[in-house]
Formats: C-alpha cells, sequence, structure tokens
C-alpha cells in the first residue's frame, strides 16, 4: 500500500498513542451521566418543595393507588373469607385456604398482606428522612407533610397488627438494621401507632391541604385515632375523637344517600383516594363485580344476606345479583365501575362519617350512654330505610348487639371491619364455628409468609402454623 | 543467506529504534523464555540443536559440553554467518566441520583449544575449489514456503538429506517464508518440509550444477490436533494450547435443522450446558459453561443462572443471551420454571442464521477469558463467522423443507376416565357433585351440567400438529490470494405447532471480505451479518390448556366465534381462543459489523485494530380486539414496544511474533473501549373505537408510555505473550486492567490475569523411541482471574423515578424510590485452575484429552434477597461468599476406519461438575440460611423427606427432622426447628454426547446422541403444585390406578380431593416440597440423524452442476429416558409448550 508506506512512521506512533491514551485515561473513557435518564438521586428528590411532594402523593399511590387495598383488594377479600362475608367460587387456591381456615404460610396472598405494607411503609420512613431538617422547605410544608406520613403510617401499622400480632417495627431506611428487626410486641406497636396519630393530631390543620378529601387532614388523624381507641377499649377517648369529627360539621351521613356513598366527592367522605389506575376505578369492584352471563368470583354468603333486615335499602345498594343458571348469586356491590372510564367517578374510601357514628355508638354503650348510642345507631338505619332499632335502651347488651349487627351491614367489604369486629369482641369463634366449618382458635392471626421467616431469622411464625 | 538476520540490520534507523523500545516494554517478562539448560560435561560427543545461532553461541555451547576453549578475536569473527546445526552425539571434529563449512573461517585444534582465523586457501585448495567448479559446481537452492492460500510460513524447517549421511543441510524460512542453502554439493536428496499443523511435505532433489528456486505448498493437517481454533483475539493451534477451549465446526451445524444456532452446540462441548425453554419457534436457549457460579437470584426458591459472554466476529453482542420481547409472548407464556430463574422469551440469537457460522469456541478456563477481564468469569462464546476462500466464484444453494411434531407427547384421560375420577374424588370428600355456584365445595358444572359423553382431545387440538417449515439459504463466494468475498442470504420460516396463524420468518444476509495489500502488509477485514426476524405469536393461551376438561363445550363454533358460556356457566376462563385471537407481532432487526484493520510495521510486528459495531433492535405490537374479548367488559386496546441494545467496541492492539533461540514468542498488547447501551419503551394504548384500529397508537384515547435505559461503559488494558521454546514447552501470561461504569467512585477498575503453562512430553525422545505408536502427549494446566461486574447501571446511587402508567394525583406526577442505597460493592473474583492432559495415538488419528478444573467465585456480586420489612425484594452488593465449580471433562476424538470408500469416526465428550458452597460467614443469620448449605452445592433443593401414602388415611407422609413419621412436617432447616434437609440437587449431575460418522462412497450418515443426568422436579410437581388430582382439569394417564381409593390400600398417590376443603391439600402442598416431588432425570436422546447422499459426478455433468447432495437431517428423533409424563429436557411441567421434534428433507448444490 502505497499510500500508506510513505507515512508509517506517524501512522504508527499515532496507533500506539492512541493503544497507550487507552491506559492513560480510562477513567475518562468510562464516565456516564451522574443519574440515568428515567431516575433522580435521592437528594435530587427532596431538593425543594415541588419535588418533595411528588415523593408524598408516591405514598398515595403506591402500586396503582392499591397499596391501600393491598393490590387487587386481598385486604377486603382475605379477612372477607375469614370472616363470614364472602365465599370464593374458585374452590382450589390461595383465596379459599382462608374461607376453609387451612391457611399454610406459603399462601400468596398472604404474603402481600404482609409485604404491601413494608413496601409502602419503606416510601413513608423515606418521606420523614428526606424532609427532617432540609433547610430547602418551608417549616409548615414540613409540618403538614409529616402529620399526614404518620397518618398513612399508623394505619399500615394498625392494619398489620390486626391481621399478624405484633410485627416489626420499622421507622428508618436502613435496611441494615431493618432487615434483622424482630417482631415487637402488639402492645409496642400500638405505642407506635398512637405515638405517630398523637403527632399527626398536633401538625395537621382541619383544612385538606388540596383539592378534595384525598389527603389526611386533622380529622382523618382522629378518625383513625378513634377506631384504635375503640379496638383498645379506650372509650372515653374513642367517643370524644368520633365525636369531635361529627361534630366538624364537615361531613354528613344525611346529605349522602346510599347510592353516592362511595363516589368522588362523597358528602361522608373524610379521606378517599381518587380512583388513579389505568385499568379500572377501584380494585374491590373489578374483582367482585361479575361480566354479564358470569359466576362472580365472590359469592355474599347467607350468614351476611340475612343480617339484611327487609326492607334495608343497603341490600339494593350495596349487594348486586347475578342470575345463572336460574340461580341467584349475590356479590359485594359498593363500588360499581368495572372501567375506567365509567362515570360517575368512584373514589376508594378510607375513613367515611358513618363509620365515625358507629364507634360514637359503641363507645357510648360502652360508656352506659345506652340512649346516645341507640340514637347513632338509627342515624345510619334511618339512611338504610330502616326504623329506629327496636333494641332494650336499658340493656347494654342488647344495645351493643344493636351496635354491632349495624357494623355488620353497615360496614361489611371494608377494610377487614368484620373480622376485626369478631376478633376484638372475641366472638369469632363461637360465631364462625357455628357458621362454618374447620375453625380453630390460632385462625385470629394469619401466618407469617415462610419467605420472611427464611430471609429474616429472628421472625417467628404465630403459633398453630408450620 | 539467513535474511532474517541480515534484513533486520537494513532497515531504517528509526525502526531498530521503536523496535527496541517495544522490546524493552517486553523485555521483563521474557527472562524466563531466555534461560538455557545445557550440560557440563566433558565429552567429545556434542550434541547441538540451534537455528540461526550467533557462532559464539555455538563456542559457548561446545565449550559447556567439551571443555574445548576458542580462540579468535572479534575482528576474526565479524564476518561469521548465523549457523544452523541440528546433531546429536556427534564427535565434535565432525561437529566443527560443520559449523565452519559455510563459514568464511579455519580452524584448528591444539590440545584442549580451538584456534579460529580468517580463511586463507591453500593453493592446492583454490585448485581443488577451480576443479570443483569446472566439474561439480555446488548449487544455490532456495525457495519458498506458502500454505494453501498463498500466505509464506515464517520458520518453516527446510531440510536436505543425503541418503545415509550423519547430517544434513537445514534452514529455517524467514517471516516471507523464504529459505536459501547458499552452496549444496550435487548429491541427490531428500528435500523436507515441517511445520506444525501442516502435513509434512517430502521431495526428492536431484542437486546438479544449477541454482535451484522452489515454492512448496503446504497443506493443513487434517489431524484436529493441527486445527486452528479461534480464541480470545486471535487463533492457535490445538497442539499448543494451554487454555481450555471446546470448538464447534460449521460442520456439526450445519447437519442440525434448528434454527437457533445456540440450538446446535446442545452435547457437543465438554462443560457447557444447553437448554432449550420450550418449543416456541425462536424462543430463547439457556446455556451456561461449567455450572453455576453466583449465587444470585433476588427470590427465593429459584435457582440463579449464569451466562457467558457472547462475541460474534470480536464484537460483544449487544443483547448477549437476554430475551428481546417486552410484550407478551407465547414463547414467555409457555416456558417451564423447574424452580430456575431464567430469562426466557424470544432468543436474540434467532436472528443469526446457523448456515453462516464457521466456527463456535467456548472458552473455559482463566488462561483462555482472563483477557476478558470483568466480563470472562462465566466462559465466553466466541462465534466466527464463514469468510470467502480464494479460487473460482461458487454458488451454493442449500434448500430443505422440515415437518415438526411434539417430541415427547404426553398422554391424558379420556372422557370416560375424567369423569370417574372426578366422581371418586367427590366420592372421597363425602359430597355430592352440585350444579348449584352457591355450593361452595360441591359445585361441579362439568359433572353436572356438561355433556357426559363429550370427548374433545384439548392437546391434539392445541400441540398435536404437524407443521411445516422451510429453510432456503444461498452463498457466493470466491476470490484471489489477496481478496476474498462471501455474500450469503438465507430465508427460514418456522411455524408454530398450535391453531392460529403463528410463525416466526428470518431473512438474513451476511457478507465477509478481505483484501491484503500487495505488499501483504496492510489486511482489512469487514463482516456484516444483518438479520431480520418476524415473529406472529400470542400473547397468551396455549398448551397450559392441554389440562382442560375432555368434556368441555364448544369454546368457538362453526364459524370460528368464541362461545363464552354454555347453560349459563361462563367459560371465560377456558377459553383459550379469545387469547389467540390476541396476537402479537414481533420484528428483531440485528446487525453486526466487525472491521479488522492490521498493519505490519516490521517482521513479525503489526498494529491493528478491531472495531465493531452491535445492535439488536425490536420493535413490537399487541392487539386486544374487543371481539377478542368477553362482551360484557370488552375494550379494544393495544400495546406498542421498541427495544434497542448497541454496543461500540474498540479494540486497538499490537501483535508481536518472533523466533527466539529454538522458540517463537507471540506477544499481543491491546486496549478495549466498550460502550454498551440497551433503552427500551413501551405504551399501552386505550380507548379505540374499533378494532381495525389497533395496529396505530392514533386511534387510542389513553395512553401510558414507558421508558427504560441502561449505560455501560468499560476501558480496559490487556496484554498476552505466549513462549512455545522447541516445539516442546509453552508458557503463556494473559493480563486486563478493566474498569467498568457500573461500580461507584473509587471502586471502578479491577485487575485479572493468568498463567498458563504446557509440557507436550511426546517431544521426549524416550517417549518417541519407546512408544511409537504413541504419538502426541501434552500436560497443561492454568491458574488465574476473571470477574463479574454488576449488570445494572447507577446501582451504586439511591435513586427516585416516575412510573408512567400510573395517572397522576391530583395533578402532581408520582416518583417512587427505585433501589436500596448501597454505594460500596465492587468486583466478583472468581480464581480458576485447570489441568489437562493430551494424548494422541496412531499419527493422531485417535486423540484423547482429560481436563480437571476447579473454579472458585468470591466476592460476589448479588441481588442479596431480604425480607420484605427492608423496603425492597433485594439489594446489590458483594457477599463474602465463596462457590466452588470443580469437575472433569473427557473428550475422545478418533478415526476408525478410513480407507478409500469407507471412513467411519467417532466423537465422543463427558462432564462431571460439583458445584459447592465452599464458604460463607454468617450463613445462619443471612436471607440464604434456608437455602444454602455449606459444603453443599448451591443448587441443593431444600425440603422434606418423603415416606409414602398412609394406607389408613390415605395422605402422603414424611420423615421429620429425628426420623419420626408424619403428616404435617415443619417449615425451616432443622436448625430453625423444621423439617427441611437437602432433598435433590438439580445440578446437572453429568452429561455428554456421542457421535459417529460413516461415509461410503456417495453416501454419509452423522447419528449424535446427547444425554444428561440429574434431578429434577417430576410431574407429580405439577400434579399437585397446580393440577390438583380430582380437580376439574384434566390429568396424566400416568395416574389412573395409582391414587388411594380405601383403608388398606397400598397406593403410590394420595387420595384424591375434590376442592381445597379437602384436608388432603395440605398434605399435597407438603408433598411439592418433598422428595417424592424430585425424579431422576437421565435421559438419552438421538439429538441429530443426518444422511446425506452426493450426486454422483456423471449426472452432475449432465446438469451442468458443480456439486450436490440429498439429505435428511433430524433433530430430537428418540428419546430413552425413565422420566416420566413430559419431556426430560423440560422437567417439573408436562403442560409448556413442548420441545419439537424436526425432520428435515433437503438438497444442496453448488454451481
Amino acid at each position: 500500500m502505497k499510500i500508506l508506506s510513505f507515512n508509517k512512521n506517524k501512522i504508527l506512533a499515532g496507533l500506539l498513542l492512541l493503544a497507550l491514551s487507552t491506559f492513560v485515561s480510562c477513567k475518562k473513557l468510562i464516565e456516564i451521566p451522574p443519574n440515568p435518564p428515567t431516575q433522580i438521586t435521592r437528594a435530587e428528590q427532596f431538593l425543594d418543595s415541588a419535588t418533595a411532594i411528588s415523593a408524598v402523593v408516591g405514598v398515595y399511590t403506591y402500586n396503582q393507588g392499591q397499596g391501600f387495598a393491598y393490590s387487587d383488594a386481598n385486604l377486603t377479600i382475605s379477612t372477607g373469607l375469614s370472616a363470614d362475608e364472602i365465599s370464593s367460587t374458585e374452590s382450589y387456591g390461595d383465596e379459599a385456604e382462608f374461607y376453609s381456615y387451612t391457611l399454610t404460610p406459603v399462601n400468596s396472598e398472604i404474603t402481600t398482606l404482609w409485604q404491601y405494607p413494608y413496601q409502602s411503609l419503606y416510601q413513608v420512613n423515606d418521606v420523614l428522612n428526606g424532609i427532617a431538617n432540609n433547610n430547602n422547605l418551608s417549616a409548615s410544608f414540613i409540618k403538614q407533610i409529616t402529620g399526614e406520613m404518620k397518618v398513612v403510617r399508623a394505619l399500615y401499622y394498625f392494619n398489620t397488627v390486626n391481621l399478624f400480632g405484633g410485627v416489626p417495627l420499622v421507622t428508618s431506611i436502613d435496611y441494615n438494621t431493618t432487615a434483622h428487626l424482630p417482631r415487637t410486641s402488639v402492645n409496642a406497636v400500638y405505642t407506635q401507632i398512637l405515638a405517630d396519630l398523637g403527632d399527626a393530631v398536633k401538625k395537621l390543620p382541619a383544612a385538606y391541604p388540596s383539592s378534595g378529601h384525598a389527603r389526611p387532614n386533622l380529622y382523618t388523624a382522629l378518625a383513625l385515632l378513634a377506631k384504635v381507641h375503640l379496638y383498645q377499649g379506650q372509650w372515653q377517648a374513642a367517643y370524644n375523637e368520633a365525636d369531635s369529627i361529627i361534630k366538624s360539621g364537615m361531613y354528613s351521613v344525611t346529605n349522602t344517600p346510599l347510592n353516592g356513598v362511595f363516589l368522588d366527592g362523597s358528602n361522608e367522605a373524610i379521606w378517599q383516594l381518587p380512583a388513579i389506575s389505568s385499568e379500572n376505578q377501584t380494585a374491590e369492584a373489578r374483582i367482585f363485580v361479575p361480566n354479564s352471563g358470569s359466576t362472580p368470583n365472590f359469592l355474599v354468603t347467607p350468614f351476611l344476606l340475612n343480617q339484611f333486615e327487609a326492607g334495608d335499602q343497603r341490600l339494593q345498594n350495596w349487594i348486586g345479583t347475578a342470575v345463572i343458571n336460574n340461580q341467584n348469586l349475590y356479590y359485594p356491590f359498593k363500588y360499581k365501575n368495572v372501567l375506567a372510564s365509567a362515570t360517575p367517578v368512584e373514589d376508594y374510601m378510607v375513613f367515611r362519617l358513618g363509620e365515625m357514628y358507629l364507634i360514637r355508638a359503641e363507645a357510648a354503650a360502652e360508656l352506659n350512654n345506652l340512649s346516645g348510642a341507640l340514637a347513632d345507631v338509627n342515624i345510619i338505619r334511618a339512611r338504610a330505610g330502616l326504623a329506629a332499632s327496636t333494641a332494650n335502651v336499658t340493656s347494654q347488651t342488647a344495645v351493643l348487639a344493636a351496635v354491632m349487627h349495624e357494623r355488620q351491614t353497615e360496614l361489611c367489604f371494608e377494610w377487614g371491619n368484620r373480622w376485626f369486629d369478631l376478633k376484638r369482641t372475641g366472638t369469632a369463634g363461637t360465631v364462625l364455628t357455628a357458621e362454618k366449618t374447620g375453625w380453630q382458635s390460632y385462625d385470629t392471626l394469619y401466618p407469617l409468609p415462610q419467605a420472611q421467616i427464611q430471609l429474616n431469622n429472628q421472625l417467628t411464625q404465630n403459633p398453630g402454623y408450620h | 543467506m539467513y535474511k532474517i538476520y541480515s534484513e533486520y540490520f537494513v532497515l531504517p534507523p528509526g525502526f531498530t529504534k521503536k523496535l527496541l523500545l517495544f522490546m524493552k516494554l517486553t523485555a521483563m517478562l521474557l527472562f524466563l523464555a531466555f534461560m538455557h539448560v545445557s550440560a557440563s560435561t566433558l565429552a567429545q560427543k556434542v550434541t547441538l540443536s540451534e537455528r540461526n545461532a550467533s557462532l559464539t553461541t555455538i563456542f559457548e555451547q561446545i565449550r559447556n559440553q567439551t571443555g574445548y576453549d576458542f580462540a579468535y578475536t572479534t575482528a576474526t569473527i565479524q564476518a561469521a554467518k548465523p549457523v544452523t546445526i541440528d546433531v546429536k552425539n556427534m564427535e565434535l571434529t565432525e561437529v566443527l566441520k560443520i559449523v565452519f563449512n559455510t563459514q568464511p573461517l579455519d580452524y584448528e585444534i591444539d590440545n584442549k583449544s580451538v584456534e579460529v582465523s580468517i580463511k586463507e586457501p591453500s593453493f592446492l585448495e583454490k585448485l581443488k575449489d577451480k576443479t570443483a567448479k569446472m566439474f561439480a559446481f555446488p548449487a544455490h537452492i532456495h525457495g519458498r514456503v506458502i500454505d494453501s492460500l498463498g500466505q509464506p510460513l515464517p520458520g518453516a524447517i527446510v531440510s536436505l538429506n543425503l541418503q545415509g549421511a550423519p547430517y544434513s543441510y537445514v534452514a529455517t524460512t524467514d517471516n516471507k517464508g523464504q529459505f536459501d542453502f547458499p552452496s549444496i554439493p550435487q548429491e541427490r536428496y531428500t528435500l523436507t518440509v515441517t511445520y506444525i499443523g501442516f502435513n509434512k511435505l517430502e521431495r526428492i532433489v536431484q542437486v546438479n550444477s544449477r541454482d535451484i528456486s522452489f515454492i512448496l505448498v503446504l497443506h493443513n493437517s487434517s489431524s484436529a490436533l493441527d486445527q486452528i481454533q479461534i480464541i480470545a483475539y486471535g487463533s492457535e493451534s490445538k497442539r499448543f494450547s494451554v487454555g481450555s477451549v471446546s470448538s464447534i465446526t460449521a460442520e456439526q451445524i450445519e447437519k442440525q435443522p434448528v434454527s437457533n444456532p445456540l440450538l446446535a452446540l446442545e452435547g457437543l462441548a465438554p462443560g457447557l450446558a444447553v437448554t432449550a425453554t420450550n418449543g416456541v419457534p425462536g424462543s430463547t436457549v439457556l446455556v451456561q459453561v461449567r455450572g453455576q457460579n453466583t449465587l444470585g437470584a433476588n427470590s427465593l426458591g429459584q435457582k440463579p443462572y449464569d451466562q457467558p459472554l457472547f462475541i460474534i466476529d470480536g464484537v460483544p453482542f449487544a443483547p448477549q443471551n437476554n430475551n428481546v420481547n417486552q410484550l407478551e409472548n407465547l414463547a414467555l407464556a409457555q416456558t417451564f420454571s423447574g424452580g430456575i430463574s431464567q430469562e426466557t422469551g424470544l432468543s436474540p440469537f434467532n436472528g443469526i442464521n446457523p448456515n453462516d457460522i464457521e466456527s463456535i469456541s467456548i472458552l473455559k478456563d482463566a488462561d483462555a477469558t482472563s483477557i476478558y477481564g470483568s466480563q470472562g468469569a462465566n466462559g465466553v462464546i466466541l462465534i466466527t463467522t464463514k469468510k470467502g476462500k480464494p479460487g473460482k466464484t461458487t454458488f451454493d444453494l442449500n434448500l430443505n423443507t422440515q415437518f415438526n411434531s411434539v417430541a415427547q407427547p404426553v398422554q391424558l384421560l379420556n372422557t370416560q376416565q375424567y369423569l370417574q375420577l372426578r366422581k371418586d374424588a367427590f366420592a372421597a370428600d363425602g359430597l355430592t357433585p352440585s350444579s348449584d355456584p352457591n355450593n361452595y365445595s360441591a359445585y361441579a358444572p362439568d359433572l353436572t351440567v356438561f355433556d357426559q359423553n363429550k370427548y374433545t382431545n384439548w392437546e391434539k387440538i392445541i400441540a398435536g400438529n404437524t407443521t411445516n417449515n422451510t429453510d432456503l439459504h444461498a452463498s457466493v463466494s470466491g476470490g484471489t490470494a489477496n481478496n476474498t468475498f462471501l455474500v450469503s442470504t438465507g430465508y427460514t420460516r418456522s411455524d408454530y405447532n398450535y391453531p392460529g396463524d403463528f410463525a416466526d420468518q428470518r431473512y438474513t444476509l451476511h457478507s465477509a471480505l478481505h483484501s491484503t495489500s500487495a505488499d501483504k502488509r496492510f489486511t482489512i477485514d469487514l463482516v456484516t451479518d444483518y438479520g431480520y426476524d418476524q415473529n406472529n405469536s400470542a400473547g397468551f393461551g396455549g398448551s397450559q390448556d392441554v389440562v382442560l376438561p375432555p368434556n368441555l363445550p364448544d369454546l368457538i363454533d362453526p364459524a370460528g366465534n368464541l362461545i363464552w358460556n354454555y347453560k349459563g356457566v361462563p367459560l371465560n376462563v377456558q377459553n383459550f381462543y379469545s387469547s389467540l385471537k390476541q396476537p402479537t407481532y414481533l420484528q428483531n432487526f440485528n446487525f453486526n459489523s466487525s472491521l479488522n484493520l492490521s498493519y505490519q510495521i516490521l517482521q513479525g510486528l503489526t498494529i491493528g485494530a478491531n472495531l465493531g459495531y452491535s445492535r439488536n433492535t425490536t420493535t413490537e405490537n399487541s392487539e386486544d380486539p374487543a371481539s377478542s374479548q368477553d362482551p360484557s367488559y370488552a375494550e379494544a386496546n393495544a400495546a406498542f414496544a421498541n427495544s434497542a441494545a448497541q454496543t461500540i467496541n474498540i479494540e486497538p492492539q499490537i501483535n508481536y511474533n518472533k523466533s527466539i533461540g529454538k522458540g517463537t514468542l507471540s506477544a499481543l498488547l491491546g486496549g478495549t473501549y466498550k460502550k454498551n447501551t440497551t433503552d427500551a419503551d413501551q405504551t399501552e394504548a386505550y380507548g379505540y373505537s374499533n378494532d381495525n384500529f389497533l395496529g396505530s397508537i392514533d386511534g387510542a384515547t389513553t395512553i401510558y408510555p414507558y421508558d427504560v435505559a441502561n449505560i455501560v461503559k468499560y476501558s480496559a488494558a490487556f496484554a498476552r505473550l505466549k513462549y512455545i521454546y522447541d516445539q516442546e514447552y509453552i508458557i503463556e501470561f494473559t493480563g486486563r486492567r478493566d474498569g467498568s461504569s457500573n461500580f461507584g467512585p473509587g471502586r471502578q477498575f479491577g485487575n485479572f490475569g493468568s498463567v498458563g503453562a504446557g509440557w507436550i512430553f511426546s517431544e521426549e525422545k524416550i517417549f518417541k523411541e519407546a512408544l511409537p505408536f504413541f504419538s502426541y502427549g501434552k500436560l497443561s494446566g492454568s491458574y488465574g482471574t476473571t470477574g463479574g461486574d454488576a449488570s445494572q447501571a447507577y446501582s451504586y446511587q439511591a435513586l427516585y423515578q416516575n412510573l408512567s402508567y400510573i395517572p397522576a394525583y391530583q395533578n402532581i406526577k408520582q416518583s417512587y424510590p427505585y433501589n436500596l442505597y448501597n454505594p460500596d460493592f465492587s468486583w466478583a473474583t472468581k480464581k480458576s485452575l485447570n489441568l489437562a492432559l493430551d494424548f494422541g495415538f496412531f499419527n493422531n488419528r485417535l486423540l484423547l484429552n482429560a481436563t480437571y478444573y476447579r473454579d472458585r467465585e468470591g466476592d460476589q456480586l448479588v441481588s442479596y434477597p431480604l425480607p420484605a420489612q427492608a423496603g425492597f425484594p433485594s439489594v446489590f452488593g458483594n457477599l463474602n461468599a465463596n462457590v466452588q465449580n470443580q469437575g472433569w471433562e473427557f473428550t475422545v476424538s478418533s478415526t476408525n476406519i478410513k480407507t478409500k470408500d469407507f471412513t467411519w469416526t467417532t466423537n465422543f465428550n463427558l462432564t462431571f461438575n460439583r458445584n459447592k458452597l465452599l464458604s460463607f460467614p454468617n450463613l445462619a443469620s443471612s436471607s440464604y440460611s434456608q437455602q444454602y448449605v455449606i459444603g453443599q452445592p448451591t443448587s441443593i433443593v431444600m425440603g422434606y423427606r418423603y415416606k409414602d401414602v398412609n394406607p389408613t388415611t390415605g395422605l402422603f407422609e414424611f420423615y421429620d427432622k429425628n426420623g419420626n413419621v408424619t403428616s404435617s412436617p415443619n417449615y425451616g432447616t432443622a436448625a430453625t426447628g423444621g423439617d427441611e434437609v437437602p432433598i435433590a440437587n438439580r445440578e446437572v449431575n453429568y452429561m455428554g454426547g456421542f457421535g459417529n460418522n460413516f461415509t461410503y462412497k456417495h453416501f454419509s450418515l452423522y447419528v449424535f446422541c446427547q444425554f444428561s443426568s440429574g434431578d429434577a422436579p417430576n410431574y407429580l410437581s405439577a400434579i399437585y403444585g397446580v393440577n390438583f388430582p380430582g380437580a376439574m382439569q384434566n390429568q396424566p394417564e400416568a395416574i389412573l390406578n395409582n391414587y388411594w381409593k380405601a383403608p388398606g390400600d397400598h397406593a403410590t398417590l394420595q387420595r384424591l380431593a375434590s376442592s381445597s376443603n379437602s384436608s388432603s391439600l395440605i398434605s399435597a402442598g407438603d408433598f411439592v416440597q418433598s422428595s417424592g416431588a424430585y425424579s431422576n432425570d437421565t435421559y438419552l436422546r438421538v439429538k441429530t440423524a443426518a444422511l446425506s447422499y452426493s450426486l454422483p459426478d456423471a449426472f452432475l455433468k449432465k446438469v451442468h452442476v458443480k456439486g450436490g447432495s440429498i439429505y435428511i437431517n433430524a433433530q430430537n428423533l428418540l428419546t430413552i429416558t425413565n422420566y416420566k409424563v413430559g419431556d426430560p429436557e423440560q422437567p417439573g411441567n408436562y403442560t409448556s409448550f413442548p420441545l419439537q421434534r424436526i425432520v428435515a428433507f433437503g438438497l444442496n448444490l453448488k454451481f
């Protein structure tokens, strides 16, 4: 090659230099941009309130907004099956095990119930960590967000402690520590819940921080606090908290028709999460409402159906009917919109005033304010088109029974209320043994997922599960 | 004469300087090579073997051997010429004659010294000389030695032997292949040319007074030992290799009618495990070299799977062996799990035509792989494509038609058997089947609503067809000695064995151009591969539905419309036709281009560069027409996806080859810059008004786009030094300093290296004389390090991300934590030892190899699994654990019979690999505490020891940790109070293959069998894990008469269960985790059978064709196994898309 031969010295020198430069400047050669196009660093995430707030709403929308609903309405379904609200039409599979009390630690729904809260709790703790002592953020912003996050944290721990008993208490993002935490006592979990809610009550104003009732305000914190106190038998505290919410005047049961309770902008809503899924509005509607001509996935049990008194409007509004093979099949129908595009839009209800009336009623009954208790019950009954309760106003037992009866029909398929009520009142064994087969005393607590015990040998299994 | 030296000194002065500079660089590593071993005895006999040695060296040697001193002045020997001599035990006087024969010097022996002086021809001598010149002039013999491609062969040994003479004239060819005998007496000689890797050339030469010039062409040795194999950044002869490299040739690949080149490797190379994930055309093929080195796997119960680095024509293959599809695809939906976490889907290698491959090298040990540093830890697979050969332009056409069917069909129950099973199940539970869905436990539409006499063989409908595939390949190649070319194109169509219009179609265009400058100094090679693959598939639906009840009502009407319910019983869950009407279209574009430049600056010194570009892009779309969905919720939607993987690879290199002393040195110095990017995006689209718009995104009212990007940059410097001394001793050093952008600041660089050595002991006289049938023996070994880096960029930072498919929350776009923060991880390090023994017998017609290896990988770089409470399922980091793989590999290749008409050759290979977790500090408190056991293979499966079925209760029973029988064993290992022990080992116990090739006149028959043995989940694990016997699902016929029916029965399977309410379901769950769900999975498969017939010349002449053959090739023809139900290659799931038996009928023509 003539062209090359006349200056091959130069070519040689050039190529040698190129080879050498590879070794000398290799650090330069492997420089890449500081972050990938699809991600930013944590420092950038909490640079100002505008970016920090996106991490906050991330908490409310974890996994398509269904973190609170435990993915595919798993909290509602599992507790509904374990209690006496629904049965599965698929006689095989992980869901059926809840109904038949044949749960094993490898049940995949159990895993969902265990891990969703912790994944969300990491987000919560990360936000709290990111905003704490952050000079780029205003004090009022930090105060508001801290209050909101603590409500969320308390809610997750409340559900988790009721499903599993004492659980590891994670309040930091340091996985070197948190990955090895053992279970704490039930009391320790409640102490944390009460501390978080106490702080939230101090920090949150009555006004909602954004449009609608999509993010917690003071009354959201109080609503959960009332529920916690009720579960702990702190009747006066529960009464006072429910009472202050009812008396705030911000919410109304009487102005809310039964078919409007779960709609976006419901008068009754203390906290409702906007529908934010691309495929449906609520997981409950998607799972419960069958396609025309199809068998529902879950059927309302005869035990629950029998609890609805004649003329109860809730039976028409909140229980759906499918006719298959000339047989009526009933399914949960509080949420109706199967498609994301359906209107009017339904939001996912976390707390509503109806529950607060029933908390106040139960607390009042326990405090021997029996007429007050019945009055609250009757407000709920009236909306359902029912006459006033016939319970003997002089009998605390009768009034409490009336409250529990109303809780069963009013709060069915919501947040595991029935399952938790059976457990906290100590009636699960007697009620469920009478209705179904297979009940054993240890069934009040779900097993911890086997994989979690494998991954963290500090965890111990609940009794009865092997 | 001896041009090597003279030419060296006539070079321009500048070159010398540069050369010396380079020599200095390498000198440090070379000192070993210069050590000469010589005996210091005072004998009169001399043994010398030197090529082009200086006279002083010769004097030194003789002095050492005889004690004779040499007296001379520097000026005297200035005119001396280098000496080439090969004598053994010769008298000193004779040796001196030879040494001084061609020197312009004289000598005289005086006592114990030799005096050297400048030759003064005496009168008598002058007269004698004159006379000789007059009557018998010595002749000048010179020439050139080249190979069949016309390339010079430097270092070839040319000798002229006089019959009966004790010595011979010997010369070595220079870098131009030239040799020179300036003065050869007139005689009749035997000219011999030897060169390693080539057949010996012998010729009778009558020397008379005329000078003679030869061009001697050597032909490649036909022995496998001397075949050139491709290695990292070069090639080598197997004879002098000290690394562990297996090569697969085009010949072996071409006989297999497979569309994925990786499938063609199964069983052919020791140490290489190849696993087809399913039978979907174009689906992923998993490949592993020498066992699993990493703990990995971020979810428990799943075994990780290491895969090697893939390099095509020197360019790292951009997508590696990762599946190319993002959207749902039958290849993705139809995989078997078997407990191994693996990448499945459509294979990127589907874009490469096996017919375009010249060779595939599998690099296994540190000697072969440490030059790849960070990426070599799991072995390296080098694919080299075909290049043109000089000669007449040749057209080659290959055409075949293939017929596919299920390789190992499963027999399921017919309606009568199925219904009886169901009735038995309800009876066992004490229930009466009901048509009322409210009757939670007893609802059984198949027994109460469906037609009791209808029979549909779903397996036959879904997978029972025979499909017709087509493969066409044409190439044109040729060229001159300096310029060659090859262009080939191929078309392959593989139909799915599936109801529906699904197929994989591939178009490839391959080209290779080579050019050498007239002065042979500059070469350029350009290789380009283009592949276009189109896979039409469905998102879901399929072979898991072979277990639908055989009396299920029709799912489509005669017009093809979907049927959604039967007498009120919904069929939406069962209607797999629905998903088959939801097509996904995938187009994969593969582009590989490799440009190799090299320039020879000096004799033996070349500089060059490999410039490579690899890009693999995929475009997909899927359609869910409203018409394919249950009308009550039908919503037309579509998805669109694109992905691109790209590698830019720049590798400047300096090569230096030189004969030093009795040996040859080859040195390589190079650098790497590599940038690998992967980008992918995906868009889900909803709200179409009409099914016909689904092919475009324009008709959507709502879209959810989504994208990801990853970037990795590497920079490295590497070197290799190899010295072969006297064709007997080999030493090799390789090293690489590697930097990767995957690590955080201060942790990016790592050093890797290896040393290898070999001794060809058959060169020793004792072997040569004592065992004449013993033609080759080599002992070789290597030790070194390779590394592993993260596959994921930026993992060393805490990151936040957006997720597009979640609509904004009150108009605020959400951010989510992306990972856990660990900035501290760095390289994983693998240390490899390799020892090999090679034997050749009967002129290397029988070759044996035994290799022992031991690999240990420490500083494990893993996605460390974490409990949910940590917030993420895993964190990326190093783990102070050490995993060992050690094993034996054996190969035999033999030419059993070779006559004019009949040849029979055999190849055999066998591999044993043993994996072991060597150390793992604090294993007990780690996330892996229940998964791994120190001292045990990492592939063990923990579970219960299965006993049998209790004759009284009819339930499965197990042994607890104390050996007592229990029906309800406890979770966890004994250390945590549980009953789990190692029950199976998923590692392959042994594997291998053997092939026989027969040719008789025009016929050729090749039969290759592959075998493998290990533990694997059996079909019962699928039955009790997914399809419970007694549920509304069909069962394999194998369970009939095997389940417990009444107290006292001694059955192998427990009592039936009609629903989850049965207590037997709990023990079914325990059974799946027990040794009862694992079986020995040993099989022998006739992998390839190829019969061909070369068309007779007379016929070819008539039709004006140069060459041609017709053939039948078959794949997966026959399987011998004890494994029950399903394909032993896909253990644990008899409902995955089955592997196919392929029979191809073809025609090959050359014009």
